[in-house]
């Protein structure tokens, strides 16, 4: 061992020291007559252990602990390299729980964990309407209408601004074409409100909102990508919805807002929605009805949360009695604004990192039932080292730094093997997850992985190594040649496998209910046929298109669509069913409860065509067709959980509704029910049918609609539909062309995602498990060599042998198995909100967990059991 | 540690006895290692041996905390030995590790004898 010069000094002299000592010892005691052999006897007896003296003397020079950590590793590394195939075992073990917590956690991380990309993000909250009325409605959050927007704007003095914003997009012509843009309709105080200025040119003021004034902000990547990185690109007019608009500024790069998917890359002020082109035209700006804001307010310094909500009480409460008819049954609600972007996420990715945890777990127990089994065949050389001077400290820390460096070759494998996986669990992940883009192996997370690594080395590696040091010195020596494994032993090795099994029934238990409750999901009828269905959109700009204009441009294009071979039916709607829009409008029932009592329904628009196009049955009445135009009676389709809720045992077809908002007419008209359709999944396949109500988009269009196209080749139709609309209008961009399948694949991402995952983890814990099993049973049988012999020779058959072997690992794993179930049962109880169509307890999955362990385990325990039979029973008792 | 030896039953000493033992002896003057284990022998009328794995990592100690002080002298036999002796922070410890040992002997003594007194 190469050391430090002025170690190796220090070194010498404590030998010439020690050596002295011995020297006058001997000295003395010939000077008091001893012979010199016997001098020398009784002095080195005196003196006690050279070795151990030495050694506990450097321990005392303190920096030595390094030293000895070096020479820990160095002897650590030979003894793992001596045994490849345990060093491998307990890598791989290691590295899949160590990965896969890894990965867990830097999607946990970059979601849950990692600030909004604002200064000060804690002081962000989001404020939004619910629903008073009992009912599962209380908990969803609803958009504000403009008016009371303004109002808590002007009267909230908890805020240091507080803006409003919803979702656009538009249609930006430039000399290159027409292209879609995503963007966002804001107040003028968004910017102030995150805390961020644009890098170019100036944010919005006040006066920006009022009707006429037509600026925009855009996105760095716009600003690279349609206008070249232009330095004079503020005061430059732009056409938007063919109006034309002037730039005002370029946000910062890496700036986004609102945080969702696809990101707004433009900017506008509230202006846009309070445009008037006719005299008689009511902006939504002033419709107490028109909920479409979202709001974001950043509190003022020092101000809690529960003040900020006692603020906008008082509003609010004030706005009922002013407003009762859209008021009386809203409250307000302010919540973090990240816990209001994550929304359920949360759960599910807990659920997640539990489920990693538990793997990592078994990985543990794993390790530790390894060691102690290999500790155990190491008798002799403890003893040896503990006869050598070695303190049991000295000992401890040595096979304390083995399990260190299994667990540090372990996390680097798993930080290579969550380093490759993130890239797939992010392409895998429900995209509108905030922060999932930005999914990274960053500071934070190696600093989580080191944590784990460490406790992980701990957990198991403490256990055998305290057991290696209290074993008798003595004992050990004589009983190198065989190792024997005292009862205690071997029922601590049993017990862990108990404790794995019983992990691993937990996790197998879970990912069958989440697998389970995934198909039942996707076997939900949806309502209606999705296969073959091509979809897309464009704007229309206002400016060019009336309604009427445009109410022509979708008939038209509808005809021309039907017209090509190979399109079987097409049709016009908004919003598409499970698209991941909806409107809910309320509605005024003749002879029913008017004001704030409206009931509110799910609401589309069609055109004639819609529902023979998604293959939705007609139950009663009619069909919408061209003849409802804008000339025709007012009329309205409902699907039959309208009719159930809303006309039980009475024929709807012939009653009247009323619509609680209007887009065309300034009064709403009364609408008469001419036909029942079949109810048709709207937001997910989770949630139950919600009552809808369908009117023809010619009797009230709202914009854009979505075509539908159902064609024998569905790769074409996206391309049809493109020449289509060029061939009509070249500055429109067609956008967002999605089959029905897809957006039925993102529907049920989430829960597809979660339950593959699981399914993922929990077959990692079931094959640690096994290995565990296969382990402990293969090594008592290696120990028990003998013992099989003698009743080999005794004239125990092979079968025998065998089942002595199995009943011994089965006994084990039932046990586990009986254990698990029981934790299962409690644990499902964190899955109990996002199973759909199973119980927690489900008597079918629990028993296929059960079936499939044990087939496991009768794998894992029948190759011991076989070795156990081919024991030669002349060789096991010369073994002696 | 010293240890207690009398009819082969051994007794570990209270912690820091052994420190406490080792600046007494240098307080007669410097000494080498196997010295200070004499002297402890004798003066404890041979009851007390100081086992020289506890005997050096403590002197080894009480040098880095500097308390005692090693230099190579060469002794009247012309061979190397290492000399120890108390430095001034030494002799402040060795009052202070006194009068708490004192103390505590004391106090020890007191439950002892008047326990002795109920029995008879």
């Amino acid at each position: 061992m190469k050391l430090p010069l002025w170690r190796r000094r220090q070194d010498e002299e404590l030998d010439e020291e020690l050596a002295g000592h011995l020297r006058m010892a001997i000295a003395d005691r010939i000077a008091r007559g001893e012979s010199p052999d016997e001098a020398a006897r009784a002095a080195r007896l005196e003196f006690g252990n050279l070795g151990l003296a030495r050694e506990s003397t450097r321990e005392a020079w303190g920096w030595i602990g390094i030293e000895q950590f070096a020479q820990d590793i160095r002897y650590a590394w030979r003894t793992l390299r001596r045994t490849p195939g345990f060093t491998l075992v307990a890598v791989i073990t290691l590295a899949l729980g160590i990965g896969a917590n890894t990965a867990m956690f830097s999607v946990i991380n970059a979601v849950l964990l990692r600030p909004l990309p604002f200064p000060a993000p804690d002081a962000l909250v989001t404020v939004a309407n619910v629903d008073l009325r009992p009912g599962p409605a209380r908990s969803i959050s609803m958009s504000l209408s403009y008016p009371d927007f303004f109002d808590f704007r002007s009267k909230s003095h908890t805020f240091d601004h507080l803006s409003a914003y919803r979702d656009s997009s538009f249609t930006l012509v430039t000399s290159a074409g027409s292209v879609h843009v995503v963007g966002a309709v804001v107040s003028s105080e968004i910017f102030s409100t995150l805390g961020t200025t644009p890098a170019i040119g100036r944010g919005f003021r006040p006066e920006d909102e009022r009707a006429g004034s037509d600026v925009a902000v855009i996105s760095d990547s716009l600003w690279r990508s349609q206008f070249a990185a232009a330095p004079d690109i503020a005061g430059r007019t732009i056409t938007l919805d063919s109006r034309p608009y002037t730039i005002v500024g370029v946000m910062p790069p890496g700036f986004q807002f609102p945080i969702k998917f696809p990101l707004a890359q433009i900017w506008v002020t509230l202006a846009a929605d309070a445009r008037v082109e006719k005299a008689d035209d009511v902006p939504m700006t002033t419709q107490r009805g028109a909920h479409f804001l979202k709001a974001i307010g950043r509190l003022r310094a020092s101000t809690t949360l529960a003040s900020a909500q006692a603020d906008v009480d008082v509003i609010q409460a004030a706005l009922g009695r002013e407003f009762p008819n859209d008021n009386a049954q809203r409250g307000v609600r302010i919540t973090p604004h990240l816990d209001a972007l994550v929304g359920d996420a949360r759960g599910s990715l807990l659920v997640l990192l539990a489920a990693v945890g538990c793997v990592l777990l078994i990985a543990c127990v794993n390790l530790a039932n390894l060691l102690l089994a290999r500790g155990a065949g190491r008798g002799a050389e403890i003893a040896m080292r503990k006869a050598l001077g070695a303190s049991p400290r000295r000992i401890v820390r040595q096979l304390l730094t083995e399990s260190v460096l299994l667990a540090a070759i372990g996390t680097a494998c798993g930080l290579a093997l969550a380093y490759g996986s993130i890239a797939a669990l992010v392409r895998w992940s429900p995209v509108e997850v905030r922060g999932l883009d930005q999914v990274a192996l960053d500071s934070t997370v190696l600093a989580f992985t080191a944590a784990i690594a460490i406790v992980s080395a701990l957990t198991f590696g403490l256990a055998p190594a305290l057991r290696a040091v209290r074993a008798d010195a003595a004992p050990g020596a004589q009983a190198a040649t065989r190792a024997t494994a005292g009862r205690a032993e071997r029922r601590l090795r049993g017990l862990l496998v108990v404790a794995e099994t019983a992990i691993g029934v937990v996790l197998l238990v879970g990912a069958g209910l989440l697998l389970r409750s995934f198909d039942r999901l996707v076997r939900t009828p949806a309502g209606f046929d999705p296969d073959r269905i091509v979809t897309a959109t464009f704007l229309l700009p206002d400016t060019r298109y009336s309604y009427a204009k445009q109410i022509a441009f979708y008939d038209s294009l509808v005809a021309d669509l039907r017209a090509i071979p190979g399109v079987e039916a097409a049709a016009a709607t908004v919003p598409l069913p499970l698209s991941g829009s909806n409107y809910t409008i309320s509605f005024e029932q003749e002879g029913g409860a008017g004001g704030a009592n409206r009931e509110s329904a799910d609401f589309a628009l069609a055109g004639a065509g819609f529902f023979r196009a998604m293959h939705i049955p007609l139950v009663r009445g009619r069909d919408l067709t061209p003849a409802d135009d804008d000339r025709a009676p007012r009329v309205v389709v409902v699907n039959e959980a309208f009719a159930r809720r809303y006309f039980p045992g009475i024929d709807p077809i012939g009653k009247r509704l009323k619509l609680g908002v209007s887009t065309t007419e300034p009064e709403t008209p009364w609408r008469e029910i001419v036909g029942v359709v079949g109810d048709v999944r709207n937001r997910s396949f989770r949630e139950p049918v919600r009552p809808a109500y369908f009117i023809p988009y010619a009797q009230g269009l709202i914009s854009p609609l979505r075509l539908v196209v159902r064609a024998r080749n569905t790769t074409v139709v996206g391309e049809e539909i493109r020449k289509l609309v060029a061939g009509r209008d070249p500055d429109v961009a067609v956008y967002d062309v999605k089959t029905m399948e897809e957006f039925l694949a993102t529907s049920v991402a989430t829960p597809r995602f979660q339950a593959v995952l699981l399914a993922l983890f929990a077959l990692v814990g079931l094959m640690l498990t096994a290995v565990g099993l296969y382990g402990v049973l293969a090594y008592g049988v290696a120990q028990r060599t003998r013992e099989f012999g003698i009743r080999l020779a005794l004239g125990a058959t092979p079968g025998g042998v065998r089942r002595l072997v199995m009943r011994g690992g089965l006994a084990l794993v039932v046990a586990g198995l009986a254990a698990g179930v029981v934790a299962a049962a409690f644990a499902t109880e964190l899955l109990a909100g996002t199973l759909y169509g199973v119980d927690r307890l489900d008597p079918v999955t629990f028993a296929g967990v059960a079936v499939m362990l044990l087939l496991v385990a009768m794998l894992a325990s029948y190759l011991p059991a076989r070795r156990a039979t081919r024991v030669d029973p002349i060789r096991a008792l010369r073994c002696e | 540690m010293a240890r207690l030896r009398r009819h082969d039953s051994r007794i570990d000493l209270l912690q820091g006895t052994l420190d406490l033992l080792i600046l007494q002896t240098l307080q007669w003057g410097p000494q080498h290692g196997y010295g200070i284990s004499q002297a402890i022998r004798l003066h404890s009328s041979e009851v007390l041996q100081v086992d020289t794995g506890s005997l050096y990592p403590a002197m080894h100690r009480l040098e880095r905390q500097g308390l005692i002080r090693a230099e190579w002298k060469v002794s009247e036999n012309n061979q190397r030995v290492r000399v120890y002796q108390l430095t001034a922070a030494g002799r402040k410890q060795l009052v202070a590790a006194r009068s708490r040992w004192t103390q505590l002997s004391d106090a020890i003594a007191g439950v002892l004898n008047r326990t002795g007194e109920s029995e008879t």
